[in-house]
């Protein structure tokens, strides 16, 4: 067990808490929309993003990883709509490529950049979070909580059917990339604490957990969350108390909260019932 | 354009990728609360047609207008006065919303930003599903329900919506014999209490094509006819026959 001082387990508790909320928030959109691919994508690029920055040493990481994953998110959807390609075949094209760059930019960074630096991008490194850091993923829940009340209607209309709510008059195309670029903010700033490749775990595993427990979409933006602050707990005492790898453990805690989940359903356990009756 | 509530004024329609025009050269006027029914065999583009009215399609040539006002793919506020229920519109088992929520959400077009639903809003709702006859299907979820009740949920989300055109696609195909009649009655309901101009396409006959006033035929995206009901009936069977065949 490691005793960390209360100056750095604090803002890591809450960061972690704030990474957890926000990406199991945006992985409601992503689950029911469909859109992990562009998930996976859209960390990707924030990976590729953030070794930019530790390549080249007068840009910050932070914000070449969020620049990258906006860029993804507005380019992918588009690129979609023009083309007529189906998302998994862009997101196809594109996910090698953000992971190609990455690593390339990795092995032109200078060598401090690359060790603690790069495993901090492949991997988080939630220790390493300041409270600027949690200021800035609490604004970003400010945000999200500002934009889900303005754009909550459509948004609903949206998760429900995204042709009955064009046809209502929603404005289906703002309102399906206000999603990608939340989404792409949210994996730019969680990055940090997760890591690239994890990020999008954050993101999927607590939402589908959520889709197992309840049919009302408004109990899912509810659950969700909660259930993302507690893998995200989970996943900071696991990494803490057996001294593993911070992103590594929250994915853990996550995939157990959705296996439990998922042995826990009550929609399978209410089928289990009537095919046993 | 007149003032007429839908008016289409030589209006073609080719598909991105298609030789064919799925429409070719409509022009036609439907007043208001009129009851119109649009037959045709399959691919005649009865259901381009009616996407092309509110706008889900765009006109390649031609001029649409609906309320008095052009449409086109970015008229949402147009499309709010305008409710549409699509042929193959069925929700999975998964879908995570209740019935009661896909009915208030009929209300969402009229509701500005940062506007939550209000209790009149939630009172239009309860009081549409009373009057689909689906009170006791307001706690289930959408996707748990049988095709025939979904219908009657959406139904009951026009009736909270209150919009002044309806465009219904084959609003009775895949139903049961028992809901293809309720769900005809329903539409003939909401369409007399709210004074509604409805257009139904429907590629079978029954009690809702039997009650539309006027028939409107389209073979091979081309306006064939356009009759008042008892002298279209003839017609319309011939039109059955020519797909059967």
């Amino acid at each position: 067990m490691i005793v960390i001082p209360l100056h750095i387990l604090l803002p890591t508790l809450f960061g972690s808490i704030l990474a957890g909320v926000l990406c199991s928030t945006m992985g409601v959109f992503v689950v029911r929309l469909k859109l992990a691919p562009l998930g996976f994508a859209m960390s990707h690029a924030a990976f590729a993003g953030a070794a930019l920055g530790l390549a080249v040493p007068v840009l910050d990481p932070l914000w070449m990883a969020l620049v990258f994953a906006v860029v993804m998110a507005f380019l992918l959807g588009p690129l979609a709509d023009v083309s007529r390609l189906n998302m998994d075949a862009v997101v196809g094209a594109f996910f090698p490529l953000m992971m190609a760059l990455g690593l390339i930019f990795l092995s032109l960074a200078p060598s401090s950049g690359i060790g603690r630096g790069a495993l901090s991008l492949l991997w988080g490194s939630v220790l390493g979070i300041t409270f600027s850091d949690v200021i800035k993923l609490a604004g970003l829940a400010a945000f999200l909580v500002v934009l889900l009340i303005a754009l909550g209607k459509g948004f609903l209309a949206i998760l429900l059917d995204r042709r009955l709510a064009i046809a209502s008059g929603i404005n289906a195309r703002l309102h399906h990339h206000a999603i990608l670029f939340l989404t792409a903010i949210t994996v730019a700033l969680a990055l940090q604490i997760t890591g690239g490749l994890l990020v999008y775990a954050l993101m999927i595993l607590p939402a589908s957990a959520a889709f197992q427990l309840v049919y009302d979409i408004k109990k899912i933006f509810l659950l969700a969350p909660a259930l993302g602050a507690l893998a995200a707990i989970l996943g900071l005492l696991l990494s803490l108390g057996a001294d593993l790898p911070i992103g590594s453990s929250i994915t853990v805690a996550a995939a157990g909260v959705f296996l439990l989940a998922v042995i826990l359903s009550p929609k399978r356990l209410r089928r289990r019932l009537r095919e046993i009756a | 354009m007149d003032a007429a509530t839908v008016a289409l004024r030589g209006v073609s329609t080719i598909y991105e990728g298609e030789r064919v025009p799925a429409l070719r050269e409509i022009s036609c006027s439907i007043d208001d609360r009129s009851l119109v029914g649009i037959v045709g065999p399959n691919g005649a583009g009865k259901t381009t047609l009616l996407e092309v009215i509110n706008g889900l399609v765009r006109a390649s040539v031609g001029e649409v207008a609906v309320l008095g006002a052009p449409v086109s793919s970015t008229s949402h506020r147009l499309r709010r006065e305008i409710a549409y229920l699509p042929q193959d519109l069925f929700f999975e088992a998964t879908t995570p919303f209740l019935a009661r929520d896909v009915v208030l959400m009929g209300c969402f077009g009229r509701m500005g930003v940062f506007r939550f639903p209000r209790r009149a809003d939630r009172d239009a709702a309860r009081d549409a599903m009373t009057a689909v006859g689906i009170d006791a299907l307001a706690a289930r979820p959408i996707g748990r329900l049988s095709g025939g009740q979904q219908r009657k949920v959406l139904l009951a989300r026009v009736l909270a919506r209150r919009p002044r055109v309806l465009l219904l696609d084959e609003p009775t195909t895949n139903l049961d014999p028992e809901s293809k009649e309720e769900v005809s009655q329903l539409v003939l309901r909401i369409h007399g209490r709210l004074g509604l101009t409805t257009l139904v396409v429907s590629h079978e006959a029954g009690l809702l094509i039997d009650a539309v006033e006027r028939v409107l035929t389209l073979v091979r995206g081309r306006l064939v006819s356009d009759r008042p009901q008892q002298a279209a009936s003839r017609g319309a069977t011939g039109v059955a026959t020519e797909e059967r065949l």
